[in-house]
């Protein structure tokens, strides 16, 4: 592990000044994803900021939605009745998100903000344009089993590997942003970024920039919300595909829709046409299935990973008629 | 105040954060490197080694503490935020020195096999109890999801958790009577140590100053590679204090399983020939190693072209892998009874299918460690290992000793399977030390285990099968090509034993199996759990139902029918009077057939959404030992003039339990308490050769040897005591009894007498070696003097939009002979059946991409279905009691099973491994499109 500054930082002025003012500095939130990053070379920061102690951890009902604290365990948040009662969809996301330890470790900022789980990324030594611009992208002709369906480019074909963030986006969450020019907040749709030809960056936050917390509206609390995700095993695995739906259903027709899908894109993938298709129908399994392979509309697979089309078709069928309560 | 760095007190940095947290109850303070992990603060820098790690990413649990309430990976955490929390490790669970109630129940219920786990499992299972005191089963095997285990198959895991439910109690401990310890659920002799998290794995109880050794390995699959200037760079690396290299190797730079074909080198030489291969070797002071950054060695590669396939490898013009070796072949097996070609021609019906299975990775939760030092002019080796012996032997080759100058200790061994049978860190630590007069130790990463050591073989099978319209299994065919990697290993083994086990436990009159283990620029395939034979039980078993469903047959039905029986014989002509117990494994499981498979239509009948179940059954056979070859074991037990009666036993226990059954045996036949044995061993300068720990033969050959043992000592007693054989022997201190019952008691003082070189005033040594005749040219003789014998039942259900398979159920019949120990042989068969799980459903290793255990996917608690266990006990005249082996058993029918209980499901088969969601949904969705409904 190349060696660096560590410095536990208990003021979000001072957090945000660290990090906007050294370069290559990183904050280090639950660390369930940074230390590995660390450990494997990875990530090879000249300093860490801590920001472990900041006030960011309360998870709160507000007037018109929750504020979950990025630094919100997953465990705490999963196990918050407010967010069984009312956003079941981000409650499955998290409850099926790594282990039980994880997710007494990893906060809910990390989450968002995780680094793919591509193997070219993460093994340290293969071309990565991610890890290493200019170096190519291992995956494109290699191991593609997993790699993206949407939105992907020449440089780079990696998928985002959070559940969270797939439920978030079908929520219409935003997160609230603090750094060096102040606050701001962006929607959990915006704050991912596609790969383009600059893979290495994952967010369209600025140097010094800190998710301080994730806003969840109420409106999605009255709508019909579920999450499906089909992974190998029974736990402890990022979803091969997954989908998260949440419906405004009145008198038996949808009256709104947002459908997000997660492990086919670099960010967490709206599919505003599978949306579009919803709306003003009722639900049943025939639309259910439908919709389904309306998701599938435009994905452009790789070499090997066609076989995750069928099955994204398939879950998202599957979220919907969980959340319709059909069979 | 203590520092992590007090080793290494060069490398004191003193920008360290100081940190003061409590441990199990106790308060420290220290500072910590920032790039610490609390795992790692928690066993270098205060010493608790109870704390194991297994992946050092998160993946497997092994490092779980509480932190503060909750459980956590101690791998994940850094130390230096540590700050003011409170930890409790698997040593704070203890009550006063004694095992606290969660360790009892692991204990008591068999939940601790290797034990490598267990310390994360206590821990995870005690925050769930403090946090709910009456848990439900699906709270525990939530509780549990991050923790994994390889040995146990989970369920003894969560039923010692229930037991500690505030409603529940532990079972009291089994005694056993004088001479009845064979039968017995006693529990593991050396339990205390695993469920304490004080048993000393490979990684653990290291020297003080004990050198870090760092391998170089290759990036590529085949290159050529030049050394620089490796004096320069040892200067110019403050602490690294030896670079070793194939110069450095006083003896031969071979080593192999089968020494006829040693081929493998402790350092490649010019070529690596697979990603992983060492080249090179640094030994250094801790903090010096960990630092290191080996982008800045000095070494140059040319990547070579590489075959990864054996049929790219069988290419005319492919690159040799070894240019000894024609067409890249390394051996080819042959069995041939009959004349199966012009038998297939006249059967009734003839089915055939071609299968393909890739690597798979045993995966134990203890990556390869040890230590070594050297002792005058002997090297002593302490690393996890399954063949001390052997170890031994190679060893004293690389170092130019003689095989007594070398000592093997095997650690507690945190899982082998197969692959801890092959030298992997020995020769490192061993040079090291030798070079530097110092102990060196290495502790395999996780990516550089999974990289470097054996896995098993990927194969590619056709098989024809025929039968006649009666119903009786006339001719097979079978093909079978088997990727071997880049070096022998064991290769050689898993050829020649596919061909005697691939036509499955049944009469086939005519047969032939060709094989053949082919080398590509791999890591080397070796010894996993069947040798090849789960892989060859997939082909067969599965074409099995095929066959009687087109003559119209229940599968059931079909197997009884052709099972092999007491004089019939086999397809290497060996006729068995007794000890075939086949047709009572297939025959208990004929009720549940029955009901499952009627349970199962009915849900499919009334199934509206997407779920279909299925049934399966599978049956197995698999021999005993060493193929034709002689495998024996020895085994010494003693008196000493202190009355302490010892068992020397060499059997290495790597958590399938042999320590328990060979004392079990010895016991029994000695005619003491099992209580009263003291174990010694496995030590190559204590223990006489029990053979290594593989094959299925500990309880077997290792366990005849100590009958054997026992009943001389009995006897040298009885001759001594003027006794008669029915006498019973006992002990009370030093003085030595027997009772016969006729007339007072004959008793002898043991501290008067002279003990001799082991310090025993009585001694037997006794060995076995279970008899075999070779193979001729058609592979027809006697490959093994016993059989183990079984079948699984698979209920699955088969989500037919997703893909995914969720096994409901497994019922496992085995044919063990004897049960010596039933809980021991239940964990067996949990755990092997959940590797036959992983096998079938989700496990498969691509080498230089799924070097991980989260990449790498094994079964985690939720993946596992209730497992029932059938012993059956079909004595056989050469085990001790009767007893046969059941380690590899386990596996074998597992995966054949499973895949038959999908197609009975949904009507399709899966023929290339393993049956993940997109190739089940793959194949259901080609079957709709040729106009099947599933």
């Amino acid at each position: 592990m190349q060696p660096f500054a560590y410095r536990k930082i208990h003021d979000v002025a001072a957090a945000i000044a660290q990090g906007a003012g050294e370069p290559n500095t990183v904050f280090l939130a639950g660390g369930t994803d940074l230390v590995q990053l660390l450990q494997d070379g990875i990530a090879r920061p000249a300093g860490i900021v801590d920001i472990s102690d900041l006030p960011f951890s309360s998870i709160a009902t507000t007037i018109d939605g929750m504020r979950i604290g990025a630094l919100a365990k997953l465990a705490d948040v999963a196990d918050h009745p407010q967010v069984r009662a009312h956003y079941p969809a981000l409650a499955t996301a998290l409850g099926e998100t790594a282990s039980p330890m994880v997710r007494n470790m990893a906060t809910t900022g990390g989450n968002l903000l995780q680094r793919t789980r591509c193997l070219y990324f993460r093994d340290g030594v293969s071309s990565c344009n991610k890890r290493e611009p200019g170096s190519g992208c291992g995956a494109l002709r290699g191991e593609d089993a997993r790699a993206a369906l949407f939105g992907a480019s020449e440089a780079c074909v990696a998928t985002h590997a959070s559940d969270l963030a797939v439920a978030l986006l079908a929520l219409d969450a935003e997160v609230l942003v603090a750094g060096p020019a102040g606050e701001r907040s962006i929607p959990v749709e915006r704050l991912h970024t596609l790969p383009g030809d600059t893979p290495w960056i994952d967010s369209d936050l600025e140097p010094g920039e800190l998710i301080s917390a994730i806003f969840v509206p109420r409106g999605a609390a009255g709508w019909a919300q579920a999450y499906a995700k089909l992974r190998h095993r029974a736990s402890f695995e990022w979803p091969l595909v997954s989908a998260a739906v949440s419906l405004a259903v009145v008198d038996g027709m949808i009256e709104d829709a947002r459908v997000a899908l997660g492990g086919v894109a670099h960010k967490p993938w709206r599919a505003e046409d599978v949306e579009t298709l919803l709306i003003g129908r009722e639900l049943d399994p025939v639309l259910a299935r439908e919709a389904g392979e309306a998701a599938t509309e435009g994905a452009r697979p790789l070499a090997g990973n066609a076989a995750k089309i069928p099955l994204l078709a398939r879950v998202v069928s599957r979220a919907l008629a969980d959340a319709g309560g059909l069979p | 105040m203590t520092s992590l760095s007090s080793r290494d007190t060069a490398l004191v940095d003193a920008a360290e954060p100081r940190v003061g947290f409590t441990v199990d109850g106790k308060p420290h303070t220290l500072r910590v490197p920032p790039t610490a992990r609390l795992s790692e603060v928690l066993r270098e820098g205060l010493g608790i080694e109870g704390v194991k790690v297994g992946c050092d990413a998160g993946d497997c649990g092994a490092c779980t503490v509480i932190l503060d309430g909750e459980a956590v990976c101690a791998c994940l955490v850094p130390a230096a935020r540590c700050d003011g929390v409170e930890i409790v490790t698997v040593e704070g669970l203890a009550e006063a020195g004694r095992p606290g109630r969660l360790q009892e129940a692991f204990w008591r219920r068999g939940a601790a096999q290797c034990g490598i786990c267990t310390p994360g499992m206590l821990t995870s299972a005690e925050a769930l109890l403090r946090r709910t005191a009456s848990p439900t089963r699906a709270d525990v095997e939530e509780a549990l999801a991050g923790v994994l285990c390889r040995c146990t198959g989970y369920a003894k895991i969560v039923d010692a958790v229930l037991d500690c439910a505030a409603d529940a109690t532990t079972a009291p401990a089994v005694g056993a009577e004088v001479g009845a310890a064979v039968g017995a659920r006693i529990d593991r002799l050396d339990g205390r140590a695993k469920v304490m998290g004080t048993d000393a794995f490979g990684a653990d109880a290291w020297p003080e100053g004990t050198l870090l050794v760092r391998v170089v390995r290759s990036p590529h699959h085949h290159a050529a590679f030049a050394l620089g200037d490796l004096d320069a760079w040892r200067r110019a690396n403050p602490g690294v204090v030896a670079v070793l290299t194939a110069s450095d190797i006083p003896g031969r730079n071979i080593h192999g399983v089968i020494p006829p074909l040693a081929d493998q080198p402790v350092f490649a030489e010019r070529v690596a020939r697979f990603r992983g291969e060492a080249v090179a070797a640094i030994v250094g002071e801790r903090a010096a190693i960990r630092a290191l950054d080996l982008a800045t060695f000095p070494v140059t590669w040319s990547a070579l072209a590489a075959v990864l396939t054996p049929d790219d490898a069988r290419r005319p013009d492919a690159p040799l892998v070894h240019e000894t070796r024609a067409g890249n072949v390394l051996v080819r097996g042959l069995v041939r009874r009959g004349d199966a070609e012009a038998a297939l021609s006249d059967a009734d019906v003839v089915v055939e299918g071609a299968y393909t299975t890739g690597f798979v990775e045993h995966a134990y939760i203890e990556p390869e460690a040890g230590f070594a030092r050297r002792v005058g002019d002997r090297i002593e080796v302490f690393a996890c290992t399954q063949a001390p012996h052997m170890d031994r032997d190679d060893l004293a080759a690389i170092m130019a000793l003689p095989p007594d100058a070398v000592r093997i200790i095997p650690s507690a061994v945190g899982g082998g399977f197969g692959s801890k049978l092959d030298l992997s860190l020995q020769p490192f630590v061993a040079l090291a030390a030798w070079v530097t007069g110092r102990p060196a130790g290495v502790v395999y990463t996780r990516p550089e285990s999974m990289a470097s050591t054996t896995k098993r073989h990927p194969s590619a099978i056709t098989v024809r099968i025929g039968a006649k319209a009666d119903g009786t299994l006339h001719a097979m065919r079978f093909e079978g090509t088997f990727n071997t990697g880049a070096y022998a290993s064991w290769g050689p083994t898993v050829a020649n034993r596919v061909p005697v086990h691939a036509s499955g436990p049944y009469l086939v009159p005519h047969y032939e199996a060709r094989t053949a283990a082919i080398h590509t620029h791999t890591v080397p395939a070796g010894a996993f759990r069947g040798f090849g034979v789960p892989q060859a039980a997939v082909a067969q078993e599965t074409l099995l139902d095929e066959l009687a469903d087109a003559l119209g047959f229940d599968r059931l039905d079909f197997r009884i029918r052709n099972a092999l029986t007491n004089g019939a014989p086999t397809v290497t002509g060996q006729v068995f009077a007794q000890g075939v117990g086949i047709r009572a494994c297939f025959e208990a499981l004929v009720p549940h057939w029955r009901e499952r498979r009627a349970a199962a239509r009915a849900f499919n009948a009334t199934a509206g959404g997407p779920l279909r179940r299925g049934v399966g059954v599978a049956g197995m056979w698999y021999g005993c030992g060493n193929t034709s070859m002689s495998n024996p074991s020895t085994i010494r037990a003693g008196l000493g003039p202190d009355g302490r009666l010892v068992l020397h036993q060499g059997a290495v226990d790597i958590g399938q339990g042999s320590n328990t059954v060979v004392a079990q045996i010895f016991a029994d036949a000695l005619g003491f308490p099992v209580g009263q044995v003291a174990l010694v061993g496995a030590d190559t300068d204590l223990t006489p050769d029990a053979g290594k720990t593989s094959a299925s033969r500990q309880t077997f050959v290792t366990g005849a040897a100590a009958l054997r043992s026992g009943a001389a000592l009995r006897e040298t007693l009885l001759l001594r005591l003027n006794a008669g054989p029915d006498a019973r022997l006992s002990l009370d201190g030093t003085m030595l009894r027997a009772d016969d019952g006729r007339r007072d008691s004959a008793s002898l003082d043991l501290a008067g007498l002279e003990p001799d070189a082991h310090g025993f005033v009585f001694a037997a040594e006794e060995t076995f070696d279970p008899p075999t005749s070779p193979l001729d040219a058609n592979g027809q003789g006697e490959p093994y003097a016993a059989f183990g014998f079984g079948a699984h039942l698979a209920e699955v259900e088969v989500d037919v939009e997703l893909g995914r398979v969720r096994v409901l159920a497994l019922i496992c019949a085995h044919d063990v002979g004897r049960a010596v120990n039933p809980t021991l042989i239940e964990g067996q068969i949990e755990g092997g059946s959940a590797q036959g799980l992983g096998l079938a459903l989700m496990e498969e290793y691509i080498p230089g991409r799924t070097e991980n255990l989260h990449d790498y996917l094994i079964p985690t608690v939720g993946d596992m279905p209730r497992v029932t266990s059938i012993l059956v006990e079909e004595a056989d005249a050469h085990g001790p009691f009767g007893a046969k082996g059941i380690g590899e058993q386990v596996l074998i029918p597992t995966a054949p099973a499973i895949l038959n209980a999908i197609r009975d499901a949904t009507g399709v088969l899966i023929r290339d491994l393993p049956a993940t969601p997109g190739k089940v949904h793959a194949a259901l969705a080609a079957a709709r499109a040729a106009g099947a409904r599933p």
